[in-house]
């Protein structure tokens, strides 16, 4: 019997004028974690996939305990055990957990289903491994953590051995990810094998024992963790020195700039609202971070301060005018930027090109309105001076139609434009969600800058290290209401996810 | 030298413009196949002069004119709403009410022509100005609302012509009533001047409005292109999130985009009428050059100049289906040329094979 | 969203070109080919005579068919080749396209049926001076002027309606209904026919009839008719006499819905296979005529002769166009014998009918009370 449950070789996957996957080798031993790292677009997802059976490989095979096999469809992975939690997962909300387990799998005599058999297994699996979930809770009703454990169990419940996640831990608090940590040890324990996409260093260096180093979808190479460290990992991952402290100056704040009361902005949900009486200030030449675990609140928060959403009840002063009830472009006039939280739904117009999208916000101002006409000539060489002062890469520069930029250089497109307005305030949501480690870098010292020249910054996110790193300030959002003001310098991690999840909160 | 070839041969107008030459040539094919299976000593003489009838004389070429013009209309106006990101299926409904208010001044009130051509505009706007709010206000799907100002459109046109014998055929001296009044007897000043276009022609058929048409298709490729409201109303339409985000007012923009496409469409319907060769026919029946307005869209991938070509393309079809007679009638004919229309709509999908194939493999430089 | 957006598209598209199809009045679409009747004719596409259809198709089961099958019994009795053309949209211009295709493909006469032809007629006979035109239901006084190179056939409907009227009481009929289309000369003289001859049977038996008289503005069939006919059978008409086009339907479904008390008259052509409750038709030998015209015309050297040229022929019982089929009529007492004595007076003219076609000036009648509805 061969060395390797599964093994991709030399695997060239193409798409329309891209080779998404380049010669790609990977093997995966019995009994082991596997992790593949690199950059967003490195072609990690899309490597994932061909073992899933969702893209066929132009060439290269994938072998099964040292035989060679043709996945064409999840099922053909499923009947070789192959499992997969994907980034968004899988569920029908409506339905619930068990039902989710089951589904396409479910247990019949003639055409009923037999609910109670797979209850029984549910139940074991969900004991064995410590996986505590209600079988009776609707999927929409339970917590992101516990709909990742649904995906695992529909996993095992599929006596699946080799299971494959895509960046779970995007999605949960720290002490969830020491959880799932726990149970990836438990697997390999068990002798499954486990492949762990991801780019974060720390859970790398914690759980996994190889690690494939994708760059540009060519392989840089596959390392024993115990022979290397972070610093390597991201080297290989980056192909340049990546500093992971973010340098700045003691934080000097200034007058203040925002001022929220008691804001209450109501949930498109459910009845009740999404934003419960919300207090804060937000000062010139400071950072303020709002943390928290997604679905919490931010989402309307930021809506209800950007004008997208009406709030109900309490007041916006923005350098003490009242914009509670302003528009979206009144705000911005006033000095509001928006890096909002989606680049795609909200940032960018992604069929117009760079340059169409660089006067999103002020395409109605001159020079770049007149009579009613644009002004392309405006408009192009506005476009060119951002796309060089902020290292905007693209295929065919301003003329890009932004659909086929890479997300960390829509994201600069969206940094870009938001910065250059000058604000007052600039409101950053999510700014490096889901991009690699060297644009990460990028827009970190960009919020950096920003602060400096004695601009109010509000940064919004879920990623821990970013609110420790980058914050002057932190306030913890948890269902709607700030349950805590942290000083970086003088809180932990550990703290810090006690007031995300709700267990701990300042006194009233 | 082959590289260069290879670029030019994967530009995207090049593409764009091969992929609709196969489409159509495969159409054509088809509907060949078509004509062999219905009748086969014919099938040649038939293709023959479905192809080429539109050409063959100056009369028929000038019927292809004049049936392009409303054509042109219900596409810029189904194709307009498109690129905003509503779906006009109402067209039909705003054509007929300017068909509407073109023949109510023409006869009822003896307008002159321009008058009856900026009612007929007029007419279609307040058609497309009721789905447009009730989508803004209400947030009611367009397609619902617009399918059925369709049906209330033509009954209450209906009623309304039954109503008013100034505007019937037979209050000008004919015998029926069925029909509106024939504009040569009731108002000739109500006709779209022809400028000596059709002693030129030698065809009625021929007028000014397929010029009307193609200066308006002009300037909505300009609206659309070149104007800030265009850049609003297409940001709305391709993601209207960020168009929200950007300060745009969304809902406005979905209003005036539906009256704009509803004047586009009802101008069309005065086109159409105010020609003086057609007289609207009281039936309870939508009419259908309003839907013929979609395919003309879809083909020109909304694109206003586009929408000047596939307009006159299926003009030219229609003109050429009519002389296949006796041989094929008129049932095999719509479906041949139906079935050409219909496969020419997978351009799109061509257009993606196309570009597939043409072009050069990627090198180490293009993936950067 | 994308993908839905283009199914929708295409969706609509499918439902456009269905929608194409249904706009132009057709009846069943006759399939394949139905253009040629005379085998050889398929390839070279040459015509000797020429069918332009009105609105409807050629099998409409009135007009245009069986105008059409006067044409192709001389076509086929003489061994030329016929051809029906019908015109892409209801408006003058398409007719008039509809001609000069038939023109182009060789035709020496372009017969066509219907009142609808008259604006296109005045034009052709100018352009083709060497063409020979038939149109029947065309009256002079539709056109400017007639040509020499044209030949109206218009019928005395009056008569046909006499037929049907005096039949219907003859017959035990009381309470009547005349249901006519647009109020157009040929209808009025149907209806005032209809109305003299329920008037002279009703004197002749010495008993009273009532009749509801109504005109309804369209050819077309709409529920708006259908109203209107349930009210009638439901207040007591027996019969009615449904004048126009495909309005007749209406009636039907009417007739259908009322029981089997519930009788029409048809019209035009004999339309008793529609159903047990159309007891008889009024009609006019359509295709009578048009042998008789068409032979008139070849046997002068293709153009019309002194009988025909540039000049209205009513045709009526005197040539034997006008009848009621009484070997499918339902009639029960209302016998042969008694309809060919009628004929011959008729014929002879012994029997006057008159012929006002002014839909505003009243018959006057004495044992029928007419209820004259707006």
């Amino acid at each position: 019997m061969s060395e390797y449950v599964i093994e991709m070789l030399n695997i060239t996957k193409e798409f329309p004028g891209i080779k998404a996957n380049d010669n790609i080798t990977l093997q995966l031993k019995k009994g082991e974690v596997h992790a593949l790292l690199g950059e967003n677009g490195a072609g990690k997802s899309t490597l994932m996939s061909v073992l899933f059976g969702l893209y066929q490989p132009e060439s290269g095979i994938i072998k099964k305990d040292g035989v060679e096999v043709k996945i064409k469809n999840p099922n053909d992975a499923n009947d070789l055990r192959i499992g997969m939690v994907h980034q968004h997962f899988k569920l029908v909300d409506v339905f619930s957990v068990l039902d989710n387990i089951v589904l396409g799998v479910e247990p019949g005599k003639f055409g009923f289903l037999q609910r109670k058999e797979a209850r029984k297994k549910v139940m074991a699996l969900s004991e064995q491994y410590g996986l505590q979930v209600d079988p009776d809770a609707m999927v929409e009703d339970i917590s992101v953590g516990q709909q990742q454990r649904v995906e695992i169990l529909k996993m095992l419940y599929r006596e699946n051995d080799i299971l494959i996640f895509d960046e779970p831990t995007a999605v949960l608090t720290p002490q969830e990810i020491d959880e799932l940590m726990e149970i990836m040890r438990q697997f390999k324990k068990e002798g499954k094998s486990i492949l762990f996409i991801t780019h974060k260093m720390n859970e790398i260096m914690a759980v996994a024992d190889r690690c494939t180093v994708l760059r540009k979808g060519r392989c840089i190479g596959t390392v024993n963790i115990a022979d290397t460290n972070k610093e390597e990992l991201s080297r290989m991952m980056v192909g340049r020195d990546v500093s992971f402290a973010v340098e700045k100056k003691p934080c000097q704040p200034g007058e203040t700039v925002l001022e929220v009361r008691n804001m209450v902005v109501p949930s498109k949900l459910h009845d009740n609202n999404a934003v419960k009486g919300v207090s804060f200030d937000v000062r010139r030449g400071e950072i303020v971070c709002i943390a928290g675990i997604e679905g919490n609140g931010q989402t309307e928060f930021v809506y209800g301060l950007s004008g997208l959403e009406k709030i109900t009840e309490g007041s916006i002063h923005l350098c003490g005018k009242d914009i509670s009830h302003s528009s979206v472009r009144e705000r911005s006039i006033d000095g509001m930027s928006h890096i909002p939280e989606d680049r795609h739904k909200h940032g960018l117009v992604l069929d117009y090109t760079l340059a169409e999208n660089m006067i999103l916000q002020s395409y109605w101002k001159e020079p770049f309105q007149s009579h009613g006409f644009l002004n392309k000539n405006a408009m192009n060489e506005y476009a060119d001076r951002l796309i060089e002062q902020y290292d905007v890469r693209s295929g065919q520069g301003r003329d890009t139609i932004v659909r086929a930029m890479s997300g960390g250089n829509q994201q600069k497109a969206v940094i870009a434009r938001e910065i250059d307005k000058n604000p007052e305030l600039l409101i950053a949501v999510q700014p490096t969600r889901g991009l690699d480690v060297g644009a990460i870098e990028y827009i970190h010292k960009q919020l950096v800058a920003e602060r400096d020249k004695g601009k109010a910054v509000l940064l919004v996110s879920l990623e821990l290290d970013e609110v420790m790193n980058l914050s002057d300030r932190i306030l913890v959002m948890y269902e709607g209401e700030i349950v805590g003001e942290l000083d970086p310098k003088q809180t932990t991690v550990q703290e810090l996810g006690l007031y995300m999840s709700g267990a701990k909160r300042k006194e009233a | 030298m082959m590289k260069q070839f290879k670029q030019k041969l994967a530009s995207p107008a090049y593409v764009g413009f091969m992929s609709s030459v196969i489409t159509i040539l495969a159409g054509l094919l088809f509907g060949f196949l078509l004509l062999l299976a219905l009748n086969a000593p014919a099938a040649l003489d038939g293709m023959g002069a479905l192809l080429s009838n539109g050409i063959s004389n100056l009369n028929s070429f000038a019927k292809v004119l004049y049936q392009a013009a409303p054509l042109m209309m219900c596409g810029l106006s189904v194709g307009f709403a498109f690129k905003t990101g509503l779906f006009n299926i109402g067209a039909p409904g705003q054509y007929t009410m300017g068909a509407f208010c073109a023949i109510l001044l023409a006869t009822q009130f003896q307008m002159p022509w321009w008058v009856c051509l900026l009612g007929s505009m007029v007419g279609g706007a307040v058609w497309g100005l009721f789905p447009g709010l009730f989508k803004a206000l209400f947030n009611v799907n367009e397609v619902i609302t617009s399918i059925m100002f369709n049906w209330i459109g033509v009954y209450l046109i209906n009623l309304i012509f039954a109503n008013l014998p100034m505007t019937l055929a037979n209050y000008w001296g004919a015998t029926n009533s069925d029909r509106t009044a024939d504009l040569a007897k009731a108002n000739p000043d109500a006709m779209i001047p022809r400028l000596g276009l059709d002693k030129l022609f030698g065809s009625t058929y021929m007028n000014i409005s397929i010029f009307i048409a193609i200066i308006l298709a002009i300037v909505m490729y300009v609206v659309l292109n070149k104007t800030t409201f265009g850049y609003e109303l297409k940001a709305c339409g391709l993601n209207k999130n960020a168009s929200l985000y950007a300060g745009i007012n969304a809902n406005r923009n979905i209003v005036l985009s539906m009256v704009i496409a509803g004047a586009l469409a009802g101008i069309g319907g005065g086109l159409y009428y105010l020609a003086g060769t057609g007289q609207y026919v009281l039936e309870k029946a939508i009419l259908s050059r309003g839907f013929d307005g979609i395919p003309v869209a879809l083909l020109a991938n909304s694109n206003p100049v586009g929408t000047i070509f596939t307009a006159l393309f299926i003009s030219y079809l229609s003109v050429g289906g009519s002389a296949m007679q006796p041989n094929f009638s008129t049932e095999t004919v719509n479906i041949i040329i139906s079935v050409i229309i219909y496969l020419a709509a997978f351009s799109l999908l061509v257009r993606n094979l196309l570009g597939k194939a043409f072009k050069p493999k990627a090198t180490k430089e293009d993936k950067q | 969203m994308k993908k839905l957006i283009a199914f929708v598209m295409a969706a609509t598209m499918a439902l456009s070109l269905v929608a194409c199809g249904g706009n132009t009045n057709s009846t069943n679409s006759t399939g394949s080919s139905a253009g040629s009747t005379s085998g050889n004719s398929a390839a070279s596409g040459n015509t000797d005579v020429g069918f332009v259809t009105d609105v409807g198709n050629i099998d409409d089961h009135s007009f245009n068919q069986y105008s059409f099958e006067g044409v192709t019994n001389f076509a086929t009795a003489n061994n030329l080749k016929a051809n029906y053309f019908r015109p892409a949209d209801d408006t003058d211009a398409d007719r008039l396209d509809a001609i000069e295709q038939a023109i182009n493909d060789g035709a020496k006469v372009v017969v066509m049926a219907g009142y609808l032809f008259a604006p296109c007629l005045a034009e052709a006979q100018q352009k083709y001076p060497d063409v020979q035109f038939l149109a029947l239901d065309v009256s002079a006084a539709d056109l400017p002027d007639t040509a020499s190179n044209t030949a109206l056939i218009t019928y005395q409907e009056e008569q046909a309606g006499y037929l049907a009227g005096y039949a219907a009481v003859q017959d035990g009929y009381r309470k009547l209904g005349f249901l006519g289309g647009v109020a157009v000369s040929a209808v009025v003289r149907y209806g005032y026919g209809f109305v003299q001859g329920a008037e002279a049977a009703a004197q002749e038996l010495g008993v009273d009839v009532e009749m509801n008289y109504w005109y309804s503005g369209s050819f077309e069939a709409n529920d708006e008719i259908k109203a209107k006919m349930d009210s009638w059978y439901a207040s007591g008409t027996e019969v009615v006499f449904a004048c126009g086009g495909a309005i007749y339907s209406s009636a039907i479904s009417a007739a259908e819905a009322a029981g089997s008390n519930a009788k029409i008259i048809g019209v035009d052509v004999d339309q008793s296979n529609d159903g047990e409750m159309v007891i008889t038709s009024a009609t006019k030998s359509l295709a009578h005529s048009v042998e008789l015209a068409l032979t008139d015309c070849m046997n002068n050297g293709w153009k019309w002769s002194e009988t025909y040229a540039g000049k209205e022929t009513k045709l009526g019982a005197a040539q034997d166009c006008v009848a009621l089929p009484m070997e499918s009529s339902k009639f029960t007492t209302f016998t042969q014998e008694k309809y060919d004595e009628l004929y011959a007076g008729l014929r002879d003219g012994s029997i006057v009918v008159d012929n006002t076609s002014d839909p505003a000036v009243h018959p006057e009648t004495t044992r029928v009370t007419v209820d004259w509805q707006e």
